[in-house]
């Protein structure tokens, strides 16, 4: 134990004297790109929101990357979930003394009255920070996020059976399969109407030069929500 | 269609092949789901192949598709770049990958889960070696990384799951030192694209000069943590033994060679990568030796072969860093290159080869213990493997490791030895170590060979027909697939060798004047080599060798010291290269 925590020590040590000098470095700060985005990425773009300019425009490529870490992630946690068997094992209840609880001990009726309600409003919410993701902060990840607590509230808030097709499983996972088709077949199209991998598509056909980051912007928050929404509805586990 | 958009089908075609798997899983059930699943996959595995046929004529004569992803300005978009050389490691991932999927229909895991995540690892793959953008690099490694993790921990072998772990967490924390050192070299070029890169980092001198170096060195550490390079090889072999056999043939085969190739791209742009490629030379060098020596040691059957991996591919490491320090655009970085390059292709069929059948044959058997199987011809033939082919596939690929002619391992062992000694630093050094590496490994293979050999398989004479010949159908017919490649690859290396130069260069080049693979020195030089193997083997079994072997595979393993070794790593990376920038 000892010699493992001076070996620790001794690595963090040596890692960080080889860092430091990256950050003690007084070079000027490089201002190409920010230049470029000043001057011309709203013009470029169309998002008056540069961050989503930039991830979903200059970089979507990157994007469409770490979306797909997230959907690797999702699948392998509900692969090892799924065989590692999602029982509670401890029966340790929450609820009130006059509540009488057979089912879903862990809940209780305030628990569940609170997020039934606020379960629609939080998904709306959600969908509001993916659609304006080009104008203000927010947007498909974050928004995705948002659509998946949602669905938590809604499915702890429904007393044991299903009250809505959004809490699902097949449901969701049909979504987010759909999802990253539609993420692909949009990300390809470029290539075939011409304009190239990437290129917005929808260049030629919509008065709006942001159409092509909000369709993104919906897709993604869809997919992020269903995969991040099924993951958490797994680990409720079934009692 | 045009190459730009062509170029991409080697990364998007899996993922739009993945995406069909997800669609089946989601959709449909039983029968229309299989069908639907295997669609997916011969989209994405499959379907590539045609693209890089179409993608041949334009990157032979040294060109290649370039370009900014979306066309924007390339000082803010993703530039790529699809030469040669990514036209060749594509061709190296889709031959592997596709047999390995195949394989995985007899030995598993199946379902549409393993398809998917594998097709989206060999998306990653095109990815990371297309791309010319240190950011985006960034993000390929990333998929790359996770999908592996994902398809080491779906074995149902007990301990895969922190094998996972331990991959997960080492490579995850070096990638954390790749952002910086991205960061690093961002703050100095103001640019992530390699061009940018290369514009901006001219003439450094003093402390951002330092900056650059040691950014650089971050770089390469987080890259030789997946490449296995000792002393950062912890990882690999709880990893590639406890996985699934498919994926331990394509771990092995292609993802370990992969982000190398992808390295000297950014060796490439500083005056310093030379100095780098030099001691990563080096440490290729000590680690086909030593991994040589822990191989020898081990009794699982599996783990074993993924010792053997860090040993080829210090080989493959050894080469490619002389390429990259004799300089990456002359003759003889070229050369070097190519043959770093033949190994890697030649290592990931005869790896994948040997990882398959001996997965075939231990599965058969249910034991993995050398020591203790045997007999393991007739069990393979009661298992439903008639022919006992996977037996064949072993014979073929221990007889390509071992550098036997005329299999594919002996010529570009020979190209790889006899370059380092003509052109190398230190050559002379570096040839007698790959050399004594030669005959650990073929000592190394005798020993695993044991298993077949007849002997007391009483122990096994009641095991039940657990498969029929049609299930195990799908493996044999990867396994004959890839045996036919080692011996059609060592067979045709001089063409091959041409092509890989010209694909490199833009003209094709050969060995040099009056130079011949099968020429009787070369023979004889194979034959010393095997000869010096049994020796070793003898060695090894004796009551001596056994005991210091004995004490290399119980030699202690800790989870902490695969961080202290990147840590060492990465200061002896950064000191190096900055004594030869300021000294």
């Amino acid at each position: 134990m000892k010699k493992s925590a001076v070996g620790s020590v001794f690595a963090l040590l040596l890692i960080s004297a080889v860092v430091l000098p990256v950050f003690l470095s007084s070079y000027q700060w490089p201002v190409t790109a920010r230049d470029h985005l000043e001057l011309k990425g709203v013009e470029e773009s169309g998002a008056t929101n540069l961050v989503s300019a930039i991830y979903l425009g200059y970089r979507a490529y990157d994007t469409l990357g770490e979306t797909i870490v997230l959907l690797v992630a999702v699948t392998g946690t509900i692969g090892i979930l799924k065989k590692a068997g999602a029982v509670l094992e401890d029966r340790h209840s929450f609820a009130l003394p006059g509540e009488m609880r057979r089912a879903n001990y862990m809940r209780t009726h305030l628990l569940e009255a609170v997020t039934s309600k606020l379960g629609p409003i939080v998904l709306l919410f959600g969908f509001y920070v993916m659609l304006y993701g080009h104008l203000s902060p927010g947007g498909g990840f974050q928004g995705g996020v948002v659509v998946a607590s949602g669905i938590v509230f809604l499915a702890l808030g429904s007393s044991g059976n299903a009250s809505s097709a959004l809490i699902r499983q097949d449901m969701l996972g049909r979504i987010e399969a759909v999802a990253f088709l539609m993420l692909l077949i949009l990300s390809i199209s470029g290539i075939f109407t011409g304009e190239g991998f990437l290129d917005n598509p929808l260049k030629h056909y919509s008065s709006l030069p942001a159409a092509f980051i909000i369709v993104l912007n919906i897709i993604i928050g869809l997919k992020v929500g269903a995969g991040i929404g099924v993951m958490c509805i797994i680990m409720l586990g079934k009692e | 269609m045009s190459p730009e958009g062509l170029a991409f089908a080697p990364v998007l075609l899996p993922l739009l092949g993945a995406a069909i798997v997800f669609l089946a899983k989601a959709f449909f059930r039983g029968r229309g789901a299989v069908i639907a699943e295997y669609t997916g996959v011969f989209t994405g595995l499959y379907l590539p192949w045609l693209a890089l046929i179409f993608l041949f004529p334009v990157v032979i004569n040294g060109s290649a598709v370039t370009g900014v992803i979306g066309h924007w300005n390339s000082g803010v978009g993703i530039s790529y770049r699809f030469d040669g050389l990514a036209w060749m490691v594509n061709v190296l991932g889709y031959t592997l990958g596709g047999a390995a999927w195949l394989h995985s229909l007899s030995s598993g895991p199946k379902g549409p889960s393993f398809s998917a995540i594998f097709l989206i690892q060999t998306a990653a793959l095109g990815a990371a070696i297309m791309t010319a953008d240190l950011f985006n690099l960034f993000v390929s490694l990333e998929v790359l990384g996770i999908s592996s993790y994902i398809l080491v921990s779906s074995s149902e072998k007990p301990g895969a799951a922190l094998a996972s772990f331990s991959y997960l967490m080492v490579s995850s924390t070096a990638m954390v030192f790749f952002l910086l050192g991205l960061f690093g070299l961002y703050r100095i070029t103001g640019s992530l694209s390699y061009e940018g890169i290369a514009a901006g980092s001219g003439h450094l001198e003093g402390n951002t000069l330092a900056t650059a170096v040691i950014s650089l060195s971050l770089l390469v550490g987080a890259i030789a943590i997946r490449v296995a390079v000792m002393p950062l090889y912890g990882w690999l072999p709880d990893a590639h033994a406890l996985a699934p056999h498919a994926v331990s043939a394509v771990l092995s085969g292609v993802l370990i060679k992969t982000p190398l190739f992808a390295l000297s791209r950014i060796l490439i742009l500083f005056p310093i990568g030379k100095e780098a490629g030099q001691l990563m030379s080096y440490a290729g060098a000590a680690t086909a030796l030593l991994a040589v020596i822990i191989a020898l040691s081990q009794k699982d059957a599996k783990r074993l072969l993924a010792y053997h991996s860090i040993s080829q591919i210090g080989y493959i490491v050894c080469t490619w860093g002389a390429a990259v320090a004799v300089g990456i655009g002359t003759k003889a970085g070229t050369l070097l290159m190519a043959a770093a390059f033949l190994h890697a292709l030649f290592h990931a069929v005869f790896k994948g080869l040997l990882f398959l059948s001996i997965g075939s044959s231990v599965d058969a058997a249910g034991e993995r213990d050398v020591y203790k199987l045997r007999g393991a011809v007739s069990i393979l033939k009661r298992s439903g493997d008639k022919a006992a082919i996977a037996f064949f596939g072993f014979l073929v690929g221990a007889l390509s490791i071992s550098a036997i002619p005329p299999f594919n391992g002996f010529t570009s062992k020979t190209a790889m030895t006899y370059l380092l000694k003509y052109y190398g630093q230190s050559g002379t050094v570096l040839y007698w170590m790959l050399t004594v590496a030669g005959a650990g490994t073929a000592a190394s293979f005798i020993k695993l060979s044991r298993i077949y050999w007849p002997g007391k398989d009483e122990a096994y004479r009641d095991l039940p027909d657990r498969k029929g010949a049609l299930a195990v159908l799908p493996a044999s017919v990867s396994i004959l697939f890839l045996s036919l490649l080692c011996i059609a690859g060592g067979i045709f290396t001089p063409l091959i060798f041409r092509t890989v130069t010209a694909l490199l260069s833009g003209s094709p080049l050969s060995m040099g004047e009056g130079f011949s693979f099968f020429s009787a020195g070369n023979l004889m030089k194979s034959l010393y080599t095997a000869g010096a193997g049994i020796f070793v083997f003898l060695l090894a079994t004796g009551r001596r060798g056994g005991a210091l072997l004995t004490k290399v595979r119980e030699r202690p393993r800790s989870f902490q010291g695969l961080f202290v070794s990147y840590a060492l790593a990465a200061a002896a990376m950064a000191g190096w290269l900055l004594y030869h920038a300021f000294l």
